[in-house]
């Protein structure tokens, strides 16, 4: 797959096999707004069909394709943010939509362990959040990342560094806040 | 040791959280099906080419502003040029152009050297317009005067003086043309 420029259909096929991880990033770049993401996911299929994103082979398809997929998330980001801006100026902001009441099929995120695991993920600064994502939940290696987050691996390794702290403290503090602390659940001993 | 431990937790956290989001993931070919139907993207076009309209009417506007200002100053320029030159008239203003040597300075010396040419040249049209008014003054002083010993000339018999008496005419008519006489 590497160092190969592919035609319409080998890019489909290998693209549908990358669609749920595609999914997820998307998921993570929109702060896990289910419908955002598909937007997001089908304006990137849309610029590889209308040839606007070219894939070269100069790297991974999966670097690439998250690279992408980043990209357009900010710009739809931004695009969003004046539509609401437009709209605020002509009448009433539109209420905020909860993704978790947004997501009936996801009965899993109403779990309170992943709802407060979500809450402290869309917490961290963006740079954060995307190293996090990019090694725990996909598997890349931090070289993989920056390529991705088109940093340098040394700024993505503090990002990750500092995400990886901020994310426990903020589990901590709200398990704490919920009467539940990590160390007394993985070490009930300890309890007196 | 409380490192690691939090390091799988957050793993298992992530892996959770993946396979959730795959079981909420839509379809492939829907997602892509729905891609080729979209119309594509006019409105970054449409945007783009409202943008660089406006930026081209800015453009066209600025510069008409600038020539309609430039147009008076050069025409009065040309006017000192042509003029004769008198002991009075100060010298002819410079044109503003920036210091090749000076790329800092450049664009503030052309201002001030702008604002003191436009004080020089409103000056020099004043003095142009009262130079005008004064020889108008003159022109019209010098076509109605009269000489003081004009109304010594004057007398009755300037009608006699000032027609002549034409030959072919019969005496009783010529007669006519002289003052006092019995006709």
């Amino acid at each position: 797959m590497n160092q190969k420029q592919m035609d319409i259909p080998e890019l489909q096929a290998a693209l549908e096999k990358l669609h749920v991880a595609s999914f997820g990033w998307a998921l993570s770049c929109c702060r896990r707004d289910r419908a955002e993401a598909e937007e997001v996911l089908q304006t990137v299929y849309l610029k590889i069909l209308e040839g606007k994103a070219r894939y070269r082979g100069e790297c991974q398809l999966k670097t690439w394709l998250f690279a992408v997929i980043r990209k357009t998330a900010i710009t739809e980001q931004r695009k969003r943010l004046l539509r609401i801006l437009r709209l605020t100026a002509a009448s009433n902001p539109a209420p905020e939509r909860n993704p978790f009441v947004a997501e009936p099929a996801a009965a899993f995120e109403r779990s309170e362990a992943q709802k407060q695991f979500q809450s402290a993920l869309r917490r961290l600064p963006a740079r954060q959040r995307e190293a996090l994502h990019l090694v725990f939940y996909e598997d890349l290696s931090l070289r993989e990342a920056a390529d991705v987050m088109g940093v340098s691996i040394g700024s993505v390794r503090q990002h990750y560094e500092r995400g990886k702290k901020h994310l426990r403290e903020s589990l901590n503090r709200e398990e704490l806040d919920y009467g539940i602390s990590w160390q007394r659940k993985e070490t009930p001993d300890a309890v007196s | 040791m409380e490192s690691a431990g939090s390091e799988k937790r957050l793993q298992t956290l992530f892996h959770e959280l993946k396979l959730a989001d795959g079981r909420v993931a839509p379809e492939f070919v829907w997602v892509w099906n729905r891609a080729q139907i979209s119309p594509g993207s006019p409105r970054g076009f449409k945007i783009s080419l409202a943008v660089a309209t406006a930026l081209t009417v800015v453009a066209l506007s600025s510069l008409a502003f600038w020539w309609k200002n430039w147009q008076p100053t050069q025409r009065s320029n040309q006017a000192v040029v042509s003029r004769p030159v008198t002991p009075d008239l100060t010298p002819a203003p410079r044109l503003a152009t920036p210091d090749p040597a000076l790329p800092g300075s450049a664009a503030p010396n052309v201002l001030v050297k702008f604002a003191r040419r436009n004080v020089k040249v409103v000056a020099r049209r004043h003095r142009e317009l009262n130079t005008t008014n004064v020889a108008t003054q003159e022109d019209v002083s010098i076509s109605s005067w009269q000489s003081p010993t004009a109304r010594l000339l004057q007398s009755p018999a300037d009608n006699v003086l000032t027609s002549l008496p034409q030959l072919d005419r019969s005496l009783t008519n010529l007669k006519t043309f002289l003052p006092d006489t019995p006709q």
